[in-house]
């Protein structure tokens, strides 16, 4: 039994597994009478998570022998994570209620998903990186096909697990390969293992199984080669649940990542002094980086159904924050180490995404549209969506005044402070390209004259929820203070 | 001896395991599966871990298998006749599933693996008893893991039901 102490630490957690029960159970008790309140028992949950995180907020400490880390770097992503949570339950509620008769068990498996999210960031044993994930995974599944009635939401469900599946099996290879050379599951006696070794072969087995456990991790992160479920499933699954596939699985697959480099392997993935060449990992990771957003924003740029361009738009956007992966460097004091450059990323992509997709459901949920031209006018019809629109889609491709800017400040600083000139450039040229696609879209909303005036009447909660992302993508943007202490902080993980 | 049982059950998973993507009926790719979960159970034994051994013939060569079994009989999908529109796709994945198996192979046979032994030599086990050890360490050291996995199967379960029954509320 653990004891107070460890039970406070894990208490984010323990919340959304007792919210998660019992929304199962209100509602299987009180069935159609509880239908209206299940949603708000999820954000009630969600909250109470919140405000958990930031009572140990400070904390570093390891728990169940060495197994689970509640550092700073995993508090940044559990507020992440409850943030999220939050503001997709707000859209779902009313997006769910013509399209599914069982939305009691649609909030329970979101706050599973959830806490799978907040389990995958705080995970330091190969055991709970790979049960987490799959935890992540399952849930993103059902999620995905939960419109059962809808053709496109099962082929998007069923590709989604079919790539799922191979990719976690090559993942589980590359962690077994892992755990036979060094002998531990404990990402620190990784470390101590190989660091403690000689001899030159171990470095090809660090290489292959990093490579195989990339595959996994790939798929959550949607890198290419990895990302082709991304725009089937972006496109198939339900808009609240596209918008968390968008954010949460790949938020947590760069925690994993960045947990993995940093802690298990980093003596192959951090650079040495200057005159010691550049190692494989990060070279490999640059040119998957380069690969990734170059393909998506190309790709992007001829699409016309707006949850495709977003998909192939999030692919992009991976391969940006990739970047801050490749020019970790965690020596000296700089405001540039590549770490804190993507947790401002993430921190930023996260808000802003969900903006982009919230804007999505808002029309999708009034008219039914989510093909481009058929936003001709949108600014007549609905002008808060058309404006929001601008702020977010401008915050995606890295431009000021927005939090999308600073976050792309500080990631592609790490990457010239490192000496990666030219993945530098190939970033900044990608976010100019990005633009284009972007203000397709709000060409269309802005300059097209409409086919069909009637204004667009939202929701309040959809209302709500746009104006808080939008609050949020201004206000850090105007005053990222907050921010880069918090990235700062959360450093803490390697010393 | 031991090493000639190791040889002779690692040799028939392997094929078996070859039979399981090889053979065109499924019946027999799944009669190939059940070869490829017993000869591991054997190959457990010998690694003095009776109980994993145990539980790997009793859940994948039991339950597992006859649940593949029973979906094979329900959809009766027939002998495979090739592979039609993406015929393209085997030579290629023929191609990098050998390079991975060399890849592997050359890696593994030319480093000399430093991994440390475990506190639980087979004397130890002998002394505190198989099922103990298992039982002693899911419920310490790796008491999240097994409750989270607990959290995962109900889940999992309740996702199914949703997907797959038949619709009664509206």
């Amino acid at each position: 039994m653990p004891d107070a102490q460890t039970l406070t630490l894990i208490s984010p957690e323990l919340l959304l597994s007792i919210f998660g029960l019992l929304i199962l159970l209100v509602d299987v008790i009180w069935r159609e009478k509880s239908q209206s309140a299940l949603p708000w028992l999820a954000i009630l949950g969600f909250a109470l998570a919140l405000a958990a995180t930031l009572y140990i907020w400070g904390s570093n400490i390891s728990l169940f022998a060495g197994m689970y880390m509640v550092d700073m770097f995993s508090l940044f992503f559990k507020v992440v994570a409850s943030l999220a949570g939050i503001l997709i339950t707000l859209v779902s509620i009313d997006y769910l209620r013509q399209r599914t008769p069982y939305r009691g068990e649609f909030f329970a498996i979101f706050t599973f998903s959830i806490l799978a999210m907040m389990l995958v960031a705080s995970s330091a044993s190969l055991l709970m990186i790979y049960l987490s994930i799959e935890f992540l995974s399952y849930t993103s599944y059902l999620l995905t096909g939960f419109l059962r009635e809808d053709k496109k939401s099962n082929e998007a469900a069923i590709k989604y697990f079919l790539y799922g599946a191979v990719t976690s099996a090559v993942m589980l290879y590359g962690l077994s390969l892992l755990y036979g050379v060094t002998g531990s599951l404990n990402l620190t006696d990784i470390a101590a293992a190989f660091s403690a070794t000689v001899d030159s072969t171990v470095r090809m087995i660090a290489l292959v199984s990093t490579m195989l456990v990339l595959a996994g991790l790939g798929f959550k992160i949607s890198l290419v080669p990895f990302h082709q479920w991304a725009p089937d499933a972006y496109e198939g699954a339900p808009t609240p649940v596209t918008a968390f596939l968008s954010v949460g699985p790949k938020a947590v697959g760069f925690a994993a990542l960045l947990r993995v480099a940093l802690t298990a392997l980093p003596q192959w993935v951090l650079p040495a002094p200057p005159p010691a060449p550049v190692k494989e990992i990060p070279l490999v990771l640059a040119v998957v980086s380069i690969i990734t957003m170059t393909l998506g924003n190309l790709i992007a740029l001829r699409q016309t159904n707006v949850k495709r361009l977003l998909a192939y738009s999030s692919i992009a956007q991976a391969g940006y924050m990739l970047i801050g992966v490749v020019a970790v460097n965690l020596t000296g004091n700089s405001p540039f180490s590549g770490l804190n450059g993507i947790l401002i990323y993430l921190f930023a992509y996260l808000f802003t995404n969900l903006g982009a997709f919230i804007c999505v459901i808002a029309i999708e949920n009034a008219t039914g549209i989510v093909e481009i031209p058929e936003y001709a006018g949108l600014v007549k019809r609905a002008p808060l969506v058309a404006a929001l629109f601008v702020i977010f889609f401008l915050s995606l491709a890295g431009i000021p005044p927005t939090v999308g800017f600073i976050g792309k400040f500080f990631v592609f600083g790490a990457a010239l402070r490192e000496g990666w000139l030219y993945l530098a450039a190939i970033g900044v040229i990608n976010s100019v390209i990005s633009v284009f696609y972007y203000f397709a879209v709000v060409r269309q909303a802005f300059f097209e004259a409409p086919k069909d005036a009637t204004p667009i009447r939202l929701a309040p909660l959809v209302t709500l929820s746009l104006v808080v992302s939008a609050a949020l993508v201004l206000a850090f943007a105007i005053y990222p203070q907050p921010l880069l202490n918090l990235a700062a902080w959360s450093m803490g993980m390697v010393k | 001896m031991d090493l000639i049982v190791f040889y002779l059950f690692a040799t028939l998973a392997v094929i078996a395991a070859l039979g399981v993507v090889a053979l065109r009926n499924p019946v027999h790719a799944a009669l190939c599966l059940a070869v490829v979960f017993i000869s591991l159970a054997a190959l457990y034994v010998l690694l003095s871990a009776p109980f994993v051994a145990a539980a790997q013939v009793m859940i994948y060569a039991g339950a597992i298998l006859i649940l593949f079994v029973f979906v094979i009989m329900l959809l009766s999908p027939g002998v495979d006749q090739g592979a039609g529109a993406l015929k393209w796709q085997r030579p290629l994945a023929a191609v990098f599933g050998l390079a991975l198996a060399v890849e592997l192979i050359l890696v593994l046979a030319s480093a000399v693996l430093p991994a440390a032994r475990g506190q639980y030599t087979p004397e130890r086990l002998a002394q505190i008893g198989d099922v103990q050890a298992i039982g002693a360490l899911l419920f310490t050291d790796f008491l999240l893991p097994f409750e989270i996995t607990s959290l995962l199967l109900l889940v999992a379960m309740v996702g199914v039901i949703v997907l797959a029954k038949k619709r009664v509320r509206s």
